[in-house]
């Protein structure tokens, strides 16, 4: 089965420096309907204005993945770690037992646009870590590019939880195969352009989709297109 | 002031001034009271819970790993024994 969640339909908060557009129940957005799928818990799709952002604070017992999409963030947290990432670089937060952090736009020119995604870990009280990876843009080409798993490799961050994200840049008119084991699940987010899945759900400029029961999709592009997808564990989360 | 936030968002689920917090062994036990309405809302989410007290220039964060949190309808006190305690700068 193929859920569509269009764009137009996430929740949105919006103040005089953020837009936060959610793709699950956080904050002040509360839907029991809307909790979660497998263990995504988190999707948030980010707009920062120039200079400003998020001041320190705690976050615990999550995964937590941060892509930018365009402009530049900064990040600093209680590990030591501090840096700033911008298109091409993912930045994976083991939140553990306990990290605290900030996030702030790194240009006070431009904004920064950002997906922050948490997931359920698969173990309770880590030690909190951080990562963050460059990945080859030109590899995403009519590929599924893969950028964060659960083993981790070069250029791929290393997540607690039985997944695999991948990034892809679909040409229009090309055509790419996804298949996973029985039992698992799919989420496709397009950041840009336009594709259809298994022909019949298109999805246009950051809609998603949930799949479940269905292990192997062709994704089509309808235009020029840039896509998340993720193989996510099936079962009770 | 003591605030009692959703760990996925930061929702405020409650805040007071009225509180004790006092230390036992390796834990914190924090008590405030509560009416029944405001712990539901609290007990919903007791695996999600953060508590942060609140001063001048800084914020300490607490929180209870295993969810021991009790509601004492009784009293309308709410308790929760908190594992970790953290502190840091508000700026």
């Amino acid at each position: 089965m193929i859920e569509l969640y269009p764009a137009g339909k996430r929740y949105t908060v919006k103040n005089d420096w953020l837009e936060s557009n959610l793709g699950f129940s956080f904050g002040e957005y509360y839907d029991s309907s809307n909790i979660q799928f497998g263990p995504l818990r988190v999707f948030n799709d980010d707009t920062v204005q120039a200079g400003k952002g998020f001041g320190i604070h705690p976050h615990r017992e999550a995964e937590i993945v941060s892509i930018v999409l365009k402009g530049q963030l900064k990040h600093e947290d209680n590990l030591g770690n501090a840096g700033i990432i911008s298109r091409g670089n993912i930045q994976r937060i083991s939140a553990g037992t306990g990290v605290l952090h900030s996030e702030f736009n790194a240009s006070n020119q431009e904004e920064v646009q950002f997906l922050q995604l948490w997931f359920l870990p698969n173990e309770k009280k880590l030690i909190p870590s951080y990562e963050d990876i460059s990945y080859d843009i030109e590899q995403l080409h009519n590929h599924l590019l893969p950028v964060i798993s659960r083993t981790g490799s070069d250029r791929v961050a290393k997540i607690h939880q039985d997944l695999t994200l991948y990034l892809s840049k679909l040409e229009d008119k090309k055509t790419l195969n996804f298949r996973q084991e029985a039992g698992r699940k799919i989420y496709v987010f397009n950041i840009e352009g336009e594709i259809s899945i298994n022909k019949d759900s298109i999805l246009k400029s950051r809609d998603a989709a949930r799949i479940t029961d269905t292990h192997e999709i062709t994704i089509h592009g309808n235009q020029d297109s840039f896509f998340l997808l993720i193989d996510l564990p099936g079962g009770e989360f | 002031m003591l605030m009692i936030r959703h760990s996925i968002g930061s929702r405020l689920l409650c805040q007071t001034n009225i509180y004790t917090i006092e230390k036992k062994d390796h834990h914190w036990l924090i008590s405030l009271p509560v009416d029944v309405e405001t712990a539901s809302g609290i007990l919903n989410f007791q695996d999600e819970l953060n508590i942060f007290e609140v001063k001048e220039n800084e914020k300490i964060w607490y929180y209870s790993s295993d969810a021991q949190i009790n509601f004492q309808s009784k009293e309308k006190q709410l308790m929760i024994l908190a594992d970790h305690k953290t502190v840091y700068p508000t700026q």
